[in-house]
């Protein structure tokens, strides 16, 4: 399934429009030094909006970030992933209702 | 297979979780890092020979070797502190020219930080570290134009000016 269409499903906010790829799975982590070791292609979840998080999220090519929380990144975070093409999307609840809610359509 | 022909497939393994403490030398500024797995990370003073080792800081990371799921092979990353974005900040800089020579738009610069971050001793990351760890992360991208470089740090021109950012998590156990 594209970003795009999981964006639209679960009413997620477009903090760019960049890099719709395919989403093969999902992560949910807060820590960096935790993220550098998943695979290709996961619809990243976290509260962290920092830039290291994006460096972190380009080099193991996530398919998109997720910012729980309605955590807003800063001009610098979003002009560094438009840069790597990652898309930057957000959601207002919290991280355990985002996990219901894609899984509830159709991301495994 | 002989292992010189196997076309490797690298998996992350022996994965710990600790911290990266940085110390300096008040005496001769050189700086060393190291990764501690202790449940709270040194933070006391000591001398070693001519040094008068200070805690600067430390940030919650981990580290891990590479094995080749197709031959068996392990390539050891102890000396591997951290992985650093290069942002691009100084043209005179090694790991500035190293990203230089490939000019492709979606071609990126990530440094590998030993333990002896002023390079007194002369050692860093060894080559065969270096060639796995590009394998390991250049493989599998959904975008074939996209290229990771992984470099050592001894390229580094200076690391009081470097505006590279370092993968690791920056005040997760701090209170504020």
């Amino acid at each position: 399934m594209k970003v795009s269409e999981i964006a639209a499903k679960t009413g997620l906010k477009s903090f760019n429009e960049v890099g719709d790829k395919d989403v093969k799975s999902v992560y949910i982590s807060d820590m960096v030094s935790d993220i550098i070791g998943i695979q290709e292609g996961n619809l990243l979840i976290t509260l962290q909006t920092h830039k290291n998080l994006i460096a972190a999220a380009n080099l193991v090519d996530v398919a998109a970030v997720v910012f729980s929380r309605g955590k807003i990144p800063a001009e610098d975070v979003i002009a560094l992933a438009n840069k790597a093409g990652i898309r930057l999307l957000g959601y207002d609840g919290d991280t355990w209702t985002l996990a219901k809610k894609l899984y509830e359509s159709g991301v495994r | 297979m002989a292992k010189t022909a196997c076309r490797h497939k690298w998996l992350m393994t022996n994965v710990r979780s600790g911290y990266l403490v940085i110390e300096g030398c008040f005496h001769c500024r050189n700086r060393i890092s190291f990764f501690s797995e202790e449940p709270v990370p040194p933070i006391d003073d000591y001398q070693e020979g001519e040094h008068f080792w200070s805690h600067l800081a430390d940030y919650q990371a981990s580290k891990f070797d590479l094995k080749c799921e197709k031959c068996g092979q392990e390539v050891p990353l102890k000396e591997v502190m951290a992985t650093m974005l290069c942002m691009r900040c100084n043209p005179e800089c090694g790991v500035y020219q190293a990203g230089s020579q490939d000019r492709g738009r979606k071609t990126w610069v990530y440094v590998a930080l030993c333990a002896n971050t002023s390079h007194a001793t002369g050692r860093c990351i060894t080559a065969e570290g270096i060639r796995a760890l590009n394998e390991y992360f250049n493989s599998g991208f959904q975008d074939p134009a996209k290229k990771i470089i992984v470099v050592p740090c001894h390229l580094r021109k200076s690391v009081d000016t470097c505006q590279g950012i370092v993968l690791a998590d920056v005040g997760l156990t701090e209170l504020y």
